[in-house]
């Protein structure tokens, strides 16, 4: 039975939204001064009314709404649901004033694409926009990456016992520590120190590369920030063509493929369990996925006669391929260079591989190589199973930080999911058909929206139909927060209005 | 009399009409990165020429320099100017408070470039600059300000109740 919804629920997750929103309106500072320090006076002056209209937005929610009532499950899956979509419209604020969008909605596609890590974009002219902005692009999602949740959780909320509830409903499952805020400073801890890294690792790359000292380091956060979020952004529309560097590429392909990987892993790695990346899972299911799907890329690119040579080949073919994998979605080659040279099959390769996508608990999305590896293994299982004497007790294992029984539930769950992301792909691609673009050109849109990757080959534009807009947003949205917390906000908000209707009968 | 101004009018015009159309037979087309990317088997290893402007980086290697092209809404090329090729000082080049510099650039367009590893670009063989950059004003709009000042000022009202007014609710 589906429990009535309380003043007090809307009160939970009222207040924690608001402290999420603050999170946001703090983090608009960091733009703010990157335009200062370009004198973008009125980039700069954009950045500080959105700045003050979140922080007003998110100071109303938790004035009006506070208590000390920790969120239940339900509350965590909605306040997780609801703040993504309260970040994504007050975050389009500076990017409305900045002049470069065609719409409301476009701007709410851009930065629901950012926080998702997605990395498509309907912005015009982006070559012309401020450092500012570009710094809020990379930032939203950099953030967007480890959770804009986490992010609250870190410096607003502190430990209570719902917290690591909120992060679960955002797609951040693993339990690293027993005190969920030294997860979240965790996360952080570990992102700030790559973020360092990468940062003047890129930087001196462009230096080599001939970009301006001054603006090298920016180019190399903004590319890090992206890579590492396997977000899929950079600051020019070239994507990573801007650049003529295969250094540049190479230093990325590092950042996003680490990005990829399960937090879990990275922590087992810190804390020096370093044969954890031999034995794990996701690393073995990727690894072959990886290996597959750039065979059938090499196939179609060599049947085709594509590139000159193996150098060419590899340069482009491995880094989309991997970019698509990781669901990272930064590119080396035109967006219509997909249709025009690689043709169907290089294409379905690529859509493959993003499909399945990163590993659980990263910065990525996809089916995740954690699920596609429990799903094999709980095949070969029950053929081990079939094979066997009635009376044999067949156990399927699998490692995961550490050995783990295979369960039927286990394997049921991944499955789940697995069928609702392949539902969301087949509706984008549905409507994309609808509209008359090939199946193969639709296919790779939608896959690319809902496992949050961002290559495009060439549909993603300001002029495409209202409703392919809406959808390709819908399956980011899922798609990066893992359905079920969305789910209970659309349960949640059908169960007030019954609530509303059985207290006014009552009356 | 007549008859000879009648002819000599006659080859004046068919002149005029001809020396342009020849003119341009001999000049590459000027063709835009869509078109280029559209179309990249049909204009691969061709003669084409381009025009944009330059973007904020002009990236110089060991052996020419970079530079990428804005030619519309999204949509720009890389232009590779090898070393022995004439560049004109490129003056400025694109940024939020700069137009760049416009260039034509006459080139060899490569779909898959074998001395770059595959990438698409256009190898120059003379640059032109048509149209010297200039700096763009981005105005502070007056009612921005006041949007400003208004929000700031329920900010710190919101703000302030919200610090002084105790919690409600009891601990779970």
């Amino acid at each position: 039975m589906i429990r009535r919804v309380w003043r007090e629920d809307f009160r939970i997750i009222g207040y924690y939204t608001g402290l999420v929103t603050i999170g946001v309106g703090l983090l608009m500072l960091v733009p703010m001064v990157t335009s200062l320090v370009f004198r973008e006076w009125a980039s700069a002056l954009d950045f500080a009314i959105s700045v003050a209209l979140t922080l007003l937005v998110g100071y109303v929610l938790a004035l009006v709404s506070r208590t000390k009532s920790t969120p239940g499950l339900t509350h965590a899956m909605v306040i997780a649901a609801g703040s993504w979509l309260v970040a994504m419209v007050l975050s389009g604020v500076p990017y409305m004033l900045s002049g470069h969008m065609a719409s409301f909605l476009d701007t709410c596609f851009d930065t629901m694409s950012g926080y998702t890590t997605t990395g498509m974009y309907l912005m015009q002219d982006l070559d012309h926009i401020s450092q500012g902005l570009n710094m809020w692009r990379h930032l939203l999602t950099y953030v967007g990456g480890q959770g804009i949740v986490v992010l609250a959780l870190t410096f607003l909320i502190g430990s209570t016992g719902g917290a690591f509830k909120i992060m679960v409903g955002e797609g951040k499952e693993e339990k690293l520590e027993p005190n969920v805020r030294h997860i979240a400073v965790l996360i952080w801890r570990i992102s700030l120190i790559y973020l360092g890294v990468g940062t003047v690792v890129l930087g001196v790359v462009a230096i080599a590369n001939g970009i301006k000292p001054y603006l090298a380091f920016f180019h190399g956060a903004y590319i890090f920030m992206s890579a590492w979020s396997t977000g899929g952004f950079a600051p020019y529309s070239q994507n990573m063509l801007y650049y003529h560097s295969s250094a540049m590429e190479i230093a990325s392909m590092v950042f996003f493929i680490l990005g990829s990987f399960n937090f879990a892993l990275h922590y087992a790695v810190w804390t020096g369990n370093r044969r954890e990346i031999l034995r794990n899972v996701e690393i073995v299911s990727f690894t072959i996925t990886v290996l597959t799907t750039f065979s059938l890329v090499c196939l179609a690119l060599m049947q085709r006669g594509v590139y000159p040579n193996a150098v060419a080949l590899f340069r482009r073919g491995f880094f989309q391929l991997i970019s698509g994998h990781t669901t990272t979605g930064q590119s080396n080659i035109y967006a219509r260079t997909f249709v025009r040279e690689w043709g169907p099959l290089g294409m379905l390769a690529t859509t493959i591989a993003m499909a399945i996508g990163a590993s659980a608990a990263s910065t990525g999305g996809g089916f995740k190589g954690l699920r596609v590896g429990i799903i094999v293994k709980g095949i070969v299982t029950d053929v081990r199973k079939l094979l066997s004497p009635e009376r044999a007790v067949v156990m399927g294992h699998y490692h995961h930080i550490r050995d783990k029984v295979l369960s039927d539930s286990v394997v049921k769950s991944a499955a789940v999911i697995v069928v609702l992301y392949v539902l969301i792909y087949v509706v984008g691609t549905v409507v994309g058909m609808a509209y008359g673009y090939p199946m193969v050109d639709a296919l790779f849109e939608s896959v690319s929206a809902g496992s949050n990757t961002g290559l495009s080959c060439g549909i993603v534009q300001a002029s495409m139909p209202t409703l392919m807009k809406i959808v390709y947003m819908f399956e980011m949205w899922m798609g990066r927060l893992e359905f079920l917390s969305v789910f209970t906000l659309f349960g949640f908000i059908a169960t007030s209005f019954r609530s509303m209707r059985v207290r006014k009968t009552a009356v | 009399m007549k008859r000879l101004c009648a002819v000599l009018i006659i080859v004046v015009l068919t002149v005029l009409i001809v020396t342009p159309v020849l003119a341009s037979a001999g000049q590459p087309p000027v063709l835009s990165t869509t078109e280029l990317v559209e179309n990249s088997y049909k204009w691969d290893g061709k003669t084409v020429s381009f025009k944009g402007e330059v973007l904020q980086d002009l990236m110089v290697r060991e052996d020419g320099t970079w530079m990428n092209l804005s030619d519309g809404n999204n949509t720009a090329m890389g232009v590779f100017v090898p070393k022995g090729v004439a560049m004109p000082a490129i003056s400025r080049t694109e940024d939020y408070r700069t137009v760049g510099d416009v260039v034509f650039i006459t080139g060899v367009f490569h779909r898959v470039c074998a001395q770059h590893e595959g990438e698409t670009d256009i190898h120059a063989t003379s640059v032109t600059i048509v149209t010297p950059g200039s700096t763009k004003a981005n105005p502070i709009h007056l009612d921005r300000v006041v949007w400003f000042v208004v929000l700031a000022g329920l900010l710190g009202l919101v703000m302030w109740l919200y610090y002084r007014k105790p919690g409600r609710g009891t601990e779970h």
